[in-house]
């Protein structure tokens, strides 16, 4: 029982440990590098504001799975993720805390291409073109560590307050 | 007696090291949900990490030994990557392709629409596999709209990116429009309601009463014989003597009325948008 308790005593520090790592790492939001080119969309033009909430939403969503990826928490993924990026970046977290694993996102630039925006500025798909630095943890060791460009092709929707990331899929190439 | 005993020490090193994980083969791409064998050369046993959407997971493996991925653990799309750890780590990337087309996702706008307007309704279709990936690849959607009996489109749009979209004009009649997205025997279809335009004549009828004047519209309908929704304003203005005085009545089963009060001669008027009606030139009591 002693054990359980200190168990779960240590559980809530970790909890704790993780919000605020959550929160100063929201805080370094702007470390992330996302630059949007809205040229090319069509058939709606992106209008320059919409762009600066794309840029700034993005930014927070990969900055948001950063931390959910390697705190093992879901809880940075309510709000910038929606629909089935939630499910499976949630499920990606449940299977790591099971595994042990973490994966970490750092260094990381976005050249983002806007190539489709609903007539009605209900969905917009982006093709993001990211590098970053990523480590793959073992419980806490470094097991693999690599220099990533990929590419994902991401469908974002408004909400109340922001946009939302409700696709991101990895693809070979666009 | 020195060489073999140091011969034995170096046999029995390498007995018990660690089997150094070679080459991983994987394949380049796989589909979603099907199962994927990778091959990682060597001897003795290592650790096997599998990370990927959704997925991570670890166990022991025997090096040389065929491993088989389940289909279950490859259900989303994108890169997955294999880090096997003997000494030293190895490491190998490949891709799960969405699968076939499942379900379409379908966004259209907007839920009500007035009749005969250009470029009114439009709709975007996304085709998803049966795992809620984005099916990339070219697929032929065919958007279909009926309004009634009366097909008021027809084409088929191939997905850029796994998108594809029309906009097209709403019919001359109010009621429901039907709207389909299709591939194959998948199908998606979503319904707008079409109702009457802006009135387009108001024609203004009235009859003193022992209160005042009583006004009223004949039945009021759009452009194309529609009939104006019930609710929509009609605004009455009474004109008597220089004294203004406005009611706004909406309409009830198809005509709009009001009680105004004017003893003396008043010119009476009606509008609903931008749509005046007839004057009415009534004499005093």
């Amino acid at each position: 029982m002693g054990r359980f308790r200190l168990n779960s005593c240590a559980n809530s520090l970790i909890a704790l440990a993780l919000v605020v790592g959550t929160q100063s790492s929201a805080a370094t939001d702007d470390a992330i590098k996302v630059q949007l080119d809205a040229a090319k969309t069509g058939p709606r033009a992106v209008e320059p504001l919409t762009q600066k909430s794309i840029v700034r939403d993005y930014r927070g969503a990969w900055n948001s799975m950063a931390a959910a990826l390697e705190s093992n928490s879901a809880q940075p993924l309510a709000g910038p993720f929606t629909g089935e990026a939630r499910q499976w970046l949630g499920q990606s977290v449940s299977s790591q805390q099971k595994s042990g694993l973490s994966r970490r996102y750092s260094d990381q630039n976005h050249k983002v291409e806007a190539i489709f925006y609903a007539p009605e500025g209900d969905v917009i798909e982006l093709h993001d073109t990211a590098d970053y630095q990523l480590q793959i943890l073992d419980r806490g060791k470094v097991i693999h560590e690599e220099r990533v460009t990929a590419h994902y092709v991401v469908l974002m929707t408004p909400s109340a307050d922001r946009w939302t990331v409700r696709l991101l899929q990895s693809v070979p190439q666009f | 007696m020195r060489p073999l005993l140091r011969y034995g020490v170096v046999c029995l090193a390498l007995s018990l090291a660690p089997a150094w994980a070679q080459d991983i083969t994987a394949p380049k791409s796989a589909v979603a949900g099907e199962q994927v064998t990778l091959s990682i050369a060597g001897s003795g046993k290592a650790t096997f990490y599998l990370i990927g959407p959704g997925i991570s997971n670890t166990h022991e493996i025997n090096l040389g030994e065929e491993i088989k991925l389940r289909g279950d653990v490859l259900r989303t799309a994108g890169d997955y990557q294999v880090v096997v750890c003997g000494d030293p780590c190895k490491s190998a990337t490949f891709y799960v392709m969405p699968a076939k087309p499942f379900s379409i996702s379908f966004l259209v706008h907007p839920s009500r629409v007035p009749v005969s307007q250009s470029d009114a309704v439009s709709g975007v279709a996304f085709p998803f596999d049966q795992f809620h990936n984005l099916v990339l690849a070219p697929v032929p959607i065919s958007f279909q709209l009926a309004s009634g009996k009366a097909s008021l489109l027809n084409k088929t749009e191939t997905t850029k990116s796994g998108a594809a979209w029309f906009r097209t004009a709403s019919s001359k009649s109010a009621g429901p429009l039907q709207v389909t997205a299709a591939f194959q025997d998948i199908s998606a279809k979503r319904v707008v309601q079409q109702v009457a335009s802006e009135p387009c004549n108001l024609r203004l009828t009235g009859q003193r009463n022992a209160t005042g004047i009583l006004v009223q519209t004949e039945p009021v309908h759009d452009c194309s014989g529609n009939p104006v929704p019930d609710g929509t304003i009609v605004s009455f203005t009474a004109n008597a003597g220089g004294v203004k005085s406005t009611v706004d009545a909406p309409i009830k089963k198809g005509i709009a009325r009001a009680q105004m009060d004017a003893n003396g001669a008043a010119v009476i008027s009606g509008a609903s948008g931008v749509v005046m009606g007839n004057e009415l030139h009534m004499g005093a009591k």
